[in-house]
Parts: C-alpha cells; sequence; structure tokens
C-alpha cells in the first residue's frame, strides 16, 4: 500500500470514528492530524531519512482507540447541566427512530407555532383562539369565521407569544437532538 | 534490553501518567507551539518521549479546560499549523502544579537522604 493510501485510509478511520463529536470539531482534529503528518514526514526527508508514513501513524495508535480518546468525555466527562439528567438515561437507548421522531415532533411543533405567529398578524381576523363552550375547551382556528360562541383570547398578544415559544422550542429540539444523535452513532 | 533499561521505561510511564499535564504546561510556558514542535521539544528530554496518540487527545482535553489556547497560522508557504499556548488559567494552574511538583521531589530527597536509624527532620518541622 503507497505512503498516500495509508494515510488516508488511517484519516477516513479517524473520521468515522470522530463523528460523535460536532462536525467542525472533528474536522479541526483531522486537519491538525493530517498537518502533523504531512510535517512528519518532511521532516524525514529533510534529514536525510526516507519517509515512513507508517512509523508517523504508529505514533498515534489504532484510529479507534486514538479517536476514543476525543470523545470520552461525550460520554462520561462534563456532568450534564441541571435538568439534562433524564436525557443522560434517555440516550442510553436511543435509536435513529427515536432521534427522528423527536426531530419531526420538536420542529413540527415548533414549526405550527410560529406559522400560527405569524399568520396572526396577515389574517387577524382569521387566526385566533377562542375560549368555546362558556370556558371549558380552547380552540384554536384558521377559518374565515368567527368560531360560533366564543370568545377570543389573547388578541395580537398571540403572535409574539406563538413565535416566542416557537422558537424556544425549536431550540431545545435542536440541542437534544445533538445530546441524541452523539449516542446513536 | 537490560533488566536496568526496563525499570527505566516503567519508571518513566509509572511518573509520566501523574506528571503528563505539568510537562505540557511548563513546555508552553512562554512559547507558542504546534503539535510537531511539542512533540520533538518533549522528545529531546530522555524521561518524556510521549507519542503522537498521547500528546493531542490531552492538548484538547487542555484546550477543553481552557488551560491553553489554540491558534491556526500559516507561515509563508508552510501549510497552515495549530499553534497551542499557556491561558492565564494555564499559567496559574502551572505555577499551582510546580509549587506541589517542587514540594514533591524535596520531600522524597529529605525521605532518600535520611536512611534509618536517622531521625527526620522535615523542613519546617
Amino acid at each position: 500500500m503507497s505512503e498516500q493510501s495509508l494515510i488516508h485510509d488511517f484519516l477516513k478511520n479517524l473520521s468515522k470514528y470522530l463523528s460523535r463529536l460536532d462536525k467542525p470539531d472533528a474536522e479541526e482534529v483531522i486537519r491538525e492530524i493530517e498537518s502533523h503528518i504531512l510535517d512528519a514526514i518532511e521532516l524525514q526527508e529533510q534529514t536525510g531519512g526516507i519517509s515512513d508514513a507508517k512509523s508517523i501513524l504508529d505514533g498515534f495508535g489504532e484510529p479507534r482507540e486514538f479517536a476514543n480518546q476525543y470523545v470520552e468525555h461525550l460520554l462520561k466527562g462534563t456532568p450534564p447541566p441541571k435538568g439534562f439528567k433524564a436525557i443522560q438515561s434517555v440516550k442510553k437507548g436511543a435509536t435513529k427512530t427515536l432521534y427522528y421522531s423527536m426531530g419531526l415532533l420538536g420542529f413540527g411543533v415548533a414549526a405550527f407555532l410560529i406559522i400560527i405567529g405569524v399568520g396572526k398578524l396577515i389574517m387577524p381576523s382569521a387566526i385566533g383562539v377562542w375560549s368555546a363552550a362558556q370556558g371549558n375547551s380552547v380552540v384554536i382556528t384558521f377559518s374565515e369565521h368567527v368560531y360560533p360562541n366564543s370568545d377570543e383570547l389573547l388578541g395580537y398578544w398571540l403572535s409574539p407569544i406563538a413565535i416566542v415559544i416557537g422558537v424556544g422550542i425549536a431550540l431545545l429540539t435542536r440541542s437534544v437532538l445533538r445530546v441524541l444523535k452523539a449516542s446513536i452513532q | 534490553m537490560t533488566k536496568q533499561e526496563n525499570l527505566n521505561d516503567k519508571w518513566d510511564v509509572q511518573l509520566r501518567k501523574g506528571t503528563l499535564e505539568l510537562v505540557i504546561l511548563a513546555a508552553l510556558k512562554e512559547r507558542t507551539l504546534y503539535g510537531l514542535e511539542l512533540l520533538k521539544l518533549l522528545h529531546s528530554f530522555e524521561t518524556m518521549k510521549i507519542t503522537e496518540g498521547t500528546l493531542y487527545p490531552l492538548m484538547d482535553r487542555l484546550k477543553r479546560d481552557e488551560l491553553v489556547s489554540a491558534l491556526w497560522r500559516q507561515e509563508g508557504d508552510a501549510r497552515p499549523r495549530k499553534y497551542y499556548q499557556l491561558t492565564q488559567q494555564g499559567a496559574k494552574k502551572l505555577e499551582a502544579l510546580t509549587n506541589r511538583w517542587r514540594q514533591s521531589v524535596e520531600d522524597i530527597e529529605t525521605l532518600i537522604q535520611n536512611p534509618s536509624p536517622q531521625p527526620i527532620n522535615p523542613k519546617g518541622e
């Protein structure tokens, strides 16, 4: 196997095992290691020796073991922030189905709320939250007509409230998905 | 490998486990180095020959702990390299670990210099 192939394979494997890191972090590790390998080969050549990529790569050990040292803090290092302890338990059994379901649910609810918030500004009379059945139920409507026998709640306040909650849910969903992603890869 | 060399190797490995962080912080004191330079510097000392596989993840941890900072820099036509330097927090930790290290050396030296049955009079007691 040529030196180039050896290096390429090593970096490819390393990249695979670093996938638990955020993409920019993993790319930075690869960039630094690649820079080190190329510098070390140049140094071998400058000092009159024959370049030996294998001896340099041996210094890193197995890509999996090497990568594990970068990712182990994600699995057992920094304790989760307050309120996130439950996620530590959930992620042990996390699957791709859970990941995508969580994403669909979280971003779906967020999108729904943001659409309501924006829609209320565009079509104020068609979108609203109504207190119906003498206050026994709350109805959200997209309709040309006012919901019968009901009082509108919130009025124009619906718009900022729905948008803020929607954005909050989207950000929370993104954080939860990052944690889940780290455990399913 | 002779028995003495084997003993030396084992000793070096054990000692490095406890002192590597101090060694790296000390190596970066008033220096800005990239990984290969740092490794070469350590390899110039008999007892500090660590591997790439040990150095880089450790640098990543020190960076996460904000003891060192890292910056990509390109000099001339050379390829960009990631340079490390001590942060203020790193300099403080280096000072604390240095004091502790000196205390340990002094304590061990006191024990070595005072074999039984001579009484031991540790400094300050």
